[in-house]
C-alpha cells in the first residue's frame, strides 16, 4: 500500500487544479470545471497596493465631501436630540406605559444585527477558507464596529435616568445593589461589549500590515523628496493646495504609530497568521452568542409574540441577513465611484453575497413560518391573537403594514436572487439590499411594538407613534454610522491587501498546466 | 490555459476539448485506480454478514420488548428506526449543501454521503410500517390517533392538522420529496462516473437549490408530526431545528466510521486522506456545538419562562429514570464530543475519529431515547422507564446493523468516490494548510 502523503506529493507534481478563467466579469461561471478569478483585469500585486493605498492617499474627490457633509449633518441630529432627551426626559419619545420599548430598542437590535456580517465574514468565512471574503472583510469589519457604536447608544439613553447607566456594568456592591445577574439584559451588556472588543481587535490587528504599508509609502516619498502636501477640493472642482501642511509627515507619524513596529518580516507574518486564526476561533462563537442573547431579552419573557424557542437561531440568521444587506448597500455604490474598486470587488463577490441574502432571507422566512404555525398549533389564543390581530390581519391589526413590510422586504424581495441575471445585476442587488435593510428594521419594530401594544388587558391597550425626536434620533444614528464609514473610506486601507494578493492567480502555488501557463 | 481566455461564450465555458484533457489526466491518476476506489462484494462479505447478524439479533432482542408491553417494544423499534432515518436525512442534507456551495474539497467524500442518503427511501418504508401500526392500533405512541383525547379542547383546536388522513398525506409528501432527491442525487452522480458530463454537476447544483428549501420544511414538519406530535399538547418552534441538528450530527458520526473502515481496508488511499478526515472532523465538531446551542436554547427558554404547557415536556423528563438520562445526554451529546474533537490530532487519525463517531452515535441513540421513550409511560399506570433499555439497545443496534448491511450493498454497486466530478482535482489536492 502506498503512503498517502507520497501519493499526494506525486500528484502535486503532475496535476493542475481546476482551471481559472482569465477573463470575464468575475461572476460564478456556470461551467463547473472553471472557477471565476477573485481579482479581474489581470491585476499585478503592485496594482492592488497602488489602488488600495490610493484611496487613502489621493485627495478626496468632491462626492466624498458631499457625502461626508450629508452624513455628518445627519449625525448632528443625534448630537442635538440625545442631549435634548437627557435634559427633558424620555417623555419626548412616543413611549407610553404599555409600549415601554419602541424605537429605542428597535434601533438597538437593528444596529447590533448589522454588526454581524463583519464578524461572520472575518471569522466564520475565514475558518471555512472562503477566499472571496478577502475583498469584503475589511470594510465589513469596519461597518461592524460602526454599527456596534450606533447600537451602544440606545440602551444607554433609553433608561430614563441616564446618570444611572453605570449600573449596567457589574460594579462592586457599592450601594448594596447588585446588578441582576439573572436578567438577559445584563448578559446583553457583557455580550455586546465582548463582541465590540473582539471585533475591534480583529479589525485593528488585520489592518496593521496595511497601515505599515501606508506608513512606508509616506516615508519613501519623504525620503525621495516627493512628499505630498494637503490638497482640498473646492466645490467648483478646482484643487486648493495648502503647501505648508505636509501630509506625508502626518501619515508617517499616524500610520506609523498604529502599525506598532510592523516590519513585514517573516516572523511578523508568522505570528500574525497564528493570531488571526486564534482570533477567528474566538470570534466565531461571538457571531452566535450576541444575537442569541439579544433574542433572550425578548424570548425569556412570557409575552405572546416574544416567547418562542426558535428566537436565538432566528435572530442570528436575521442579523447576518441584515448585516450582509448593509455591506451590499455600502459597497455597491463604492464600486461605481471609486476607481478600480470593481476589479477587486467583482460581480462574483456580489453574487456570493446575494446568495447569502437569499439563504438567510429564507432562514428568516422559515422562522416566520414556524412561529406562525406554532402560534396556531400551540392552541394558545393569546399567541395566535398577537399574530393575527396584532400583526397580520389588516382588518384587525393597526400595525398590519409593519408586518407586511417585513414579509415583503425580507422574504419576498430576496426571491429575485433565484434568477441568475438578477443576482448578477448590481442595481438589482442594491435595491434588494435596501429593501432588506428596511425590512429588518421593521422586523424588530414588529416584534417589539406589535407584541407590546396589546398585551393581556384590553384596558391597557395603547398605540405607539413615534415623535419627531424618535425619528430624528434614528436619523442621527444613521448619520453617525455613515460619517464613520466615510472617514474609513478616506483614511484607512479598505482592503486587506496581503490577503487579497494571496488569492490572486499569481500567488497560487499549484503547478502550471502543461497545455499553457497562466 | 491561454486557450480558455479566448473563449467568448457568455459563461466563459471551458471547451470540451480542454475539459477532456482534465478527464484524461483523471483517468491516469494512480489514486483513482480501480482497486483503490471499488469495494468488491467479496471484500465486504465478512462485515456484511456481521452487520446482518447484528441487525437480526438486535431486532429480535428489541422484539423482546413487546413482552413487557406493546408500547415498550414499539418504542424500541421506533428509536432504532428514527436513529437511522436521522442519519440518512443528515447525509442528504450534506449532499445538497456540498452541491449548493459548489464545494471542491468534498468531491471525493460525497459518494458515501450519497450512498447513505439513498437508504432514505428504505427508512421511509420503515416509517410507513410504523404509521400503519399506529393507525391500526389507534395510536400507540402517537396517542392523539386514539380515542383517549377525543373532545380534549386542544384536539378540537388541532383537528384540522392532527387527523389521520392529513398525516398520511404529509408523510407521502415527505417520503416523495426525499426519495426523489436521494435517488436523483446519487443517480446523476453515478451517471457522471460513466459519461464524464460535467454539466450534471450543474444540474445537481440547480436541484440542490429548491431541494434544500424542501428539505428544511419537510424535515421540520416530519419532526413535528412523528416526534413532537407524540404529545399533542407540546409545541416548540425550535423542534424542527433540533431534529435537524440531530440529523447532521449523527450522519457525520456515522460517515466517519464508514471512511475509517474503508481506509482500514486499504481503499481510497490518496483519495480520502487525513486532510478530508480533518475537515470532516471539523464539521463533526461544528455540529456538536450546533446541537448544544439548539438544545440549550430550547431548554433554557422553556425553563426560564416557566409556562406550564411548555415546561411539561422537560418536567416529565426530569422525573424518574429520565432525570439521569437528561444529564447523561448533555455529557455524551455535547461535553464529551466537544473535548474529544476540539484538538487537531484525533480529527486526522482514522481510528480515533471512528471511535469518536461511534461514541457520537451512542449519544444520538440516547437523544432519540430521550425524545421517544418517555412517551411509553405517558398516562400509563405501569411505569416502564428505562427498564427496557436492553430492548432499546437491541432496536438501535438492530436498525444500525440492517442499515449498514444495506449500505454495503450500495457501496459495492458503484465506485467509492465520484470519478469524473469536475471538482475532483481540487478535492484530490485538498490540504488544510493552504
Amino acid at each position: 500500500m502506498k503512503d498517502p502523503d507520497q501519493i499526494n506529493t506525486e500528484r502535486l507534481a503532475g496535476m493542475g487544479t481546476v482551471a481559472l478563467a482569465q477573463t470575464g466579469d468575475g461572476t460564478l461561471i456556470e461551467d463547473p470545471a472553471i472557477e471565476a478569478p477573485l481579482v479581474i483585469n489581470d491585476r499585478e500585486f503592485a496594482d492592488v497596493t497602488e489602488t488600495v493605498c490610493g484611496y487613502a492617499e489621493k485627495p478626496a474627490p468632491l462626492w466624498w465631501y458631499a457625502a461626508l457633509t450629508a452624513a455628518s449633518g445627519a449625525a448632528l441630529m443625534a448630537m442635538i436630540f440625545i442631549p435634548y432627551l437627557i435634559i427633558t426626559g424620555v417623555g419626548v419619545w412616543g413611549l407610553n406605559n404599555q409600549v415601554d420599548w419602541a424605537w429605542d430598542i428597535t434601533n438597538f437590535v437593528f444596529w447590533i444585527g448589522i454588526g454581524h456580517a463583519g464578524t461572520l465574514i472575518s471569522a466564520v468565512l475565514c475558518l471555512l477558507k472562503q477566499k472571496w471574503r478577502t475583498a469584503v472583510n475589511r470594510s465589513a469589519e469596519a461597518m461592524t464596529i460602526f454599527a456596534v457604536v450606533c447600537a451602544g447608544i440606545f440602551p444607554g439613553i433609553h433608561i430614563g435616568r441616564v446618570w444611572m447607566a453605570w449600573m449596567l456594568a457589574p460594579l462592586p456592591n457599592y450601594n448594596a445593589i447588585w446588578p441582576n445577574f439573572r436578567s438577559p439584559l445584563l448578559w446583553d451588556v457583557f455580550a455586546v461589549s465582548t463582541y465590540a472588543t473582539v471585533s475591534l481587535l480583529f479589525w485593528y490587528m488585520g489592518m496593521i500590515p496595511d497601515l505599515a504599508t501606508l506608513r512606508d509609502r509616506a516615508q519613501r516619498r519623504i525620503a525621495e523628496g516627493k512628499a505630498m502636501h494637503l490638497r482640498l477640493m473646492l466645490p467648483t472642482g478646482k484643487p486648493l493646495d495648502i503647501k505648508f501642511i505636509n501630509m506625508d509627515k502626518i501619515r508617517a507619524f499616524g500610520y506609523g504609530l498604529f502599525s506598532i513596529g510592523w516590519r513585514f518580516s517573516s516572523r511578523h507574518w508568522h505570528r500574525y497568521e497564528a493570531a488571526y486564526l486564534i482570533l477567528a476561533g474566538i470570534a466565531t462563537p461571538l457571531v452566535l452568542s450576541v444575537h442569541s442573547i439579544v433574542s433572550f431579552d425578548f424570548a425569556t419573557s412570557v409575552l405572546p409574540g416574544w416567547h418562542t424557542t426558535i428566537f436565538p437561531p432566528y435572530f442570528v440568521a436575521g442579523a447576518i441577513f441584515g448585516g450582509f444587506a448593509m455591506v451590499l448597500l455600502l459597497l455597491v455604490p463604492l464600486r461605481v465611484v471609486l476607481p478600480n474598486f470593481s476589479d477587486l470587488l467583482t460581480l462574483r463577490h456580489l453574487e456570493n453575497m446575494a446568495k447569502i441574502l437569499l439563504v438567510t432571507g429564507m432562514m428568516v422566512g422559515f422562522a416566520y413560518a414556524m412561529e406562525f404555525f406554532i402560534a396556531w398549533y400551540g392552541g394558545n389564543e393569546y399567541e395566535w391573537s398577537v399574530f393575527i390581530n396584532n400583526r397580520a390581519n389588516p382588518a384587525e391589526a393597526p400595525y398590519w403594514w409593519s408586518y407586511w413590510i417585513m414579509i415583503s422586504c425580507n422574504v419576498i424581495s430576496p426571491q429575485l436572487f433565484w434568477f441568475r441575471k438578477l443576482r448578477q445585476n448590481p442595481t438589482v442587488i442594491w435595491i434588494v439590499a435596501l429593501a432588506v435593510t428596511i425590512g429588518m428594521w421593521f422586523e424588530r419594530f414588529t416584534i417589539i411594538v406589535t407584541s407590546l401594544h396589546r398585551a393581556w388587558l384590553p384596558g391597557e391597550w395603547h398605540m405607539f407613534w413615534p415623535t419627531w425626536v424618535d425619528i430624528l434620533t434614528f436619523v442621527g444614528s444613521c448619520g453617525i454610522f455613515l460619517t464613520l464609514f466615510m472617514l474609513f473610506t478616506k483614511f484607512l486601507p479598505m482592503f486587506a491587501m496581503a490577503e487579497l494578493k494571496a488569492v490572486m492567480p499569481q500567488a497560487s502555488p499549484h503547478p502550471h498546466d502543461e497545455e499553457g501557463g497562466h | 490555459m491561454s486557450q480558455i481566455s479566448t473563449q467568448s461564450s457568455p459563461d466563459a465555458a471551458m471547451d470540451d476539448h480542454a475539459y477532456q484533457a482534465v478527464l484524461d489526466r483523471l483517468a491516469t491518476e494512480p489514486a483513482l485506480a480501480d482497486d483503490n476506489i471499488t469495494l468488491t462484494s467479496a471484500e465486504a462479505a465478512g462485515v456484511s454478514r456481521l452487520l446482518l447478524g447484528l441487525g437480526v439479533v438486535g431486532l429480535v432482542i428489541a422484539a423482546g420488548g413487546f413482552a413487557l408491553n406493546f408500547r415498550a417494544g414499539f418504542a424500541a423499534m421506533q428509536i432504532g428506526l428514527f436513529a437511522v432515518t436521522a442519519i440518512a436525512l443528515g447525509a442528504l442534507f450534506f449532499v445538497l449543501v456540498f452541491h449548493i456551495t459548489n464545494a471542491g474539497w468534498c468531491a471525493t467524500i460525497r459518494r458515501q454521503f450519497e450512498n447513505v442518503a439513498s437508504l432514505l427511501p428504505l427508512c421511509m418504508i420503515g416509517v410507513a410500517v410504523l404509521l400503519v401500526v399506529e393507525l391500526a392500533t389507534g395510536g400507540t405512541l402517537l396517542r392523539w390517533l386514539g380515542t383517549d383525547y377525543e373532545g380534549h379542547h386542544l384536539m378540537v383546536h388541532k383537528e384540522g392538522y392532527l387527523n389521520p388522513t392529513f398525516l398520511v398525506i404529509r408523510f407521502l409528501v415527505y417520503a416523495g420529496i426525499w426519495t426523489f432527491l436521494a435517488f436523483r442525487m446519487r443517480g446523476w452522480s453515478t451517471e457522471q462516473d460513466q459519461s464524464g458530463d460535467r454539466w450534471l454537476t450543474r444540474r445537481m447544483r440547480f436541484n440542490s437549490g429548491w431541494g434544500i428549501l424542501a428539505f428544511a420544511l419537510t424535515t421540520a414538519f416530519f419532526a413535528f408530526d412523528f416526534l413532537m406530535g407524540m404529545d399533542f399538547r407540546f409545541f416548540s418552534t425550535m423542534w424542527g431545528v433540533y431534529f435537524f441538528a440531530a440529523c447532521a450530527f449523527s450522519s457525520l458520526a456515522f460517515l466517519a466510521i464508514v471512511f475509517a473502515w474503508l481506509m482500514s481496508k486499504g481503499k481510497l488511499q490518496g483519495v480520502v486522506t487525513s486532510e478530508h478526515l480533518h475537515d470532516h472532523g471539523k464539521l463533526m465538531f461544528a455540529f456538536t456545538v450546533f446541537w448544544g446551542y439548539i438544545a440549550f436554547s430550547q431548554y433554557f427558554l422553556i425553563w426560564y419562562s416557566n409556562i406550564p404547557e411548555e415546561t411539561m415536556f422537560y418536567i416529565f423528563r426530569r422525573t424518574g429514570d429520565w432525570a439521569l438520562l437528561s444529564k447523561v445526554l448533555i455529557a455524551v451529546h455535547f461535553l464529551i464530543p466537544f473535548f474529544l474533537l476540539v484538538s487537531r490530532v484525533p480529527k486526522r487519525n482514522p481510528r480515533f475519529i471512528a471511535a469518536i463517531g461511534a461514541f457520537m452515535l451512542f449519544a444520538h441513540a440516547i437523544d432519540m431515547t430521550f425524545i421517544i421513550q418517555p412517551m411509553v409511560d405517558a398516562g400509563e399506570e405501569k411505569v416502564i422507564g428505562l427498564s427496557s433499555w436492553w430492548a432499546i439497545a437491541g432496536g438501535v443496534l438492530g436498525f444500525i446493523g440492517i442499515f449498514g448491511f444495506l449500505l454495503l450493498r450500495k457501496m459495492v454497486a458503484v465506485p467509492l468516490t465520484a470519478t469524473k466530478d469536475p471538482r475532483l482535482p481540487l478535492a484530490l489536492n485538498h490540504k488544510n494548510y493552504v
